[in-house]
């Protein structure tokens, strides 16, 4: 795969319809969730965080932004952030809640891989989630997140090597 | 070559989010804003005065119309006196015609016979 040949393309400004945020939601709805859970939320509060954004963006006749998905990425990050922040004071259950399914069904697995998101630095946890779970090439996550195709094939990278380090065990016996 | 880890990858990949709930939206409630109201009620009030004038126009012209109809009518009885009845009148019936002279200068002219006639005053004077 070529890196250098691929030339940074201006943002452009995007109009959003009702359908439009509605079939975003559908899309990365779910992975938005997830997203937010790798900040330390409950399943409910993710939710809310994301059903907020969501309905925040519907409540707007038009919404102009130059990537729809890079602004709920951050906003859901942010909103998170902040949702953590408050409740700091409470007892941290998350650890044992699942925020994907395994076709196998395995809890262990899940919360392995889990912990292993949790680690990783949050530029690269953003770039997987966009990658894998979003279904971005790293082009289009080098033109929503504003950052260089390298910098981004880097973060992708080494996350994945990361999460190679931490599943190693799981990923031998699969192969 | 494959430049990233495809196994890490397609393990990934295995994973799905769990599913949330559906978004509900609540049905668009039309908000009428306070501009929106304030302009609807300068239409009607605008629309209810254009009306009333326009009644009140039709109203003084009918009025006007019915005034002046029998005016019109007298100026052309006059006028046909004038020119041909009072011609003949003069010819056929002349004590007639004197009365109607008469009668036709006292409606025309001030009246000279009052106690307090300009005539009467200035005469004294």
């Amino acid at each position: 795969m070529k890196l250098e040949g691929l030339k940074k393309k201006p943002l452009q400004t995007t109009r959003l319809t009702r359908d439009e945020v509605k079939s975003l939601y559908v899309r990365h709805g779910a992975t938005l969730v997830a997203y937010a859970r790798s900040y330390g939320l409950d399943h409910a509060s993710a939710e809310d965080v994301v059903h907020h954004l969501f309905l925040k963006m519907l409540g707007k006749k038009t919404f102009v932004l130059q990537s729809p998905l890079a602004y709920f990425y951050r906003a859901t990050r942010n909103a998170s952030l902040n949702l953590r922040r408050d409740r700091q004071h409470e007892t941290d259950l998350q650890v044992t809640q699942s925020w994907f399914v395994h076709p196998s069904g395995s809890l262990d697995e899940v919360l392995n891989l889990q912990q292993a998101l949790r680690d990783l630095p949050e530029e690269q946890r953003e770039t997987v989630f966009l990658k894998v779970w979003s279904g971005l090439t790293l082009l289009e996550i080098s033109e929503i997140t504003q950052t260089p195709l390298n910098t981004v094939a880097s973060r992708y990278r080494y996350a994945l090597e990361k999460l190679r380090e931490r599943l190693g065990k799981r990923l031998q016996t699969k192969g | 070559m494959a430049f990233y880890d495809e196994d890490t990858e397609r393990y990934l990949h295995e994973f799905r989010p769990q599913t949330i709930r559906e978004l509900e939206v609540a049905p668009r409630q039309r908000k009428v804003s306070l501009r929106q109201l304030t302009a609807a009620a300068a239409v009607v009030v605008c629309a209810g005065g254009i009306f009333w004038v326009t009644c009140r126009e039709l109203k003084h012209s009918n009025e006007a119309a019915n005034v002046q109809t029998p005016k019109v009518s007298l100026t052309s009885q006059r006028r046909h006196r004038t020119t041909v009845a009072l011609t003949k009148l003069a010819l056929s019936d002349n004590e007639g015609f004197e009365t109607l002279l008469t009668e036709e200068s006292r409606k025309s002219l001030p009246n000279f016979q009052e106690e307090q006639s300009a005539l009467k005053i200035l005469a004294k004077d």
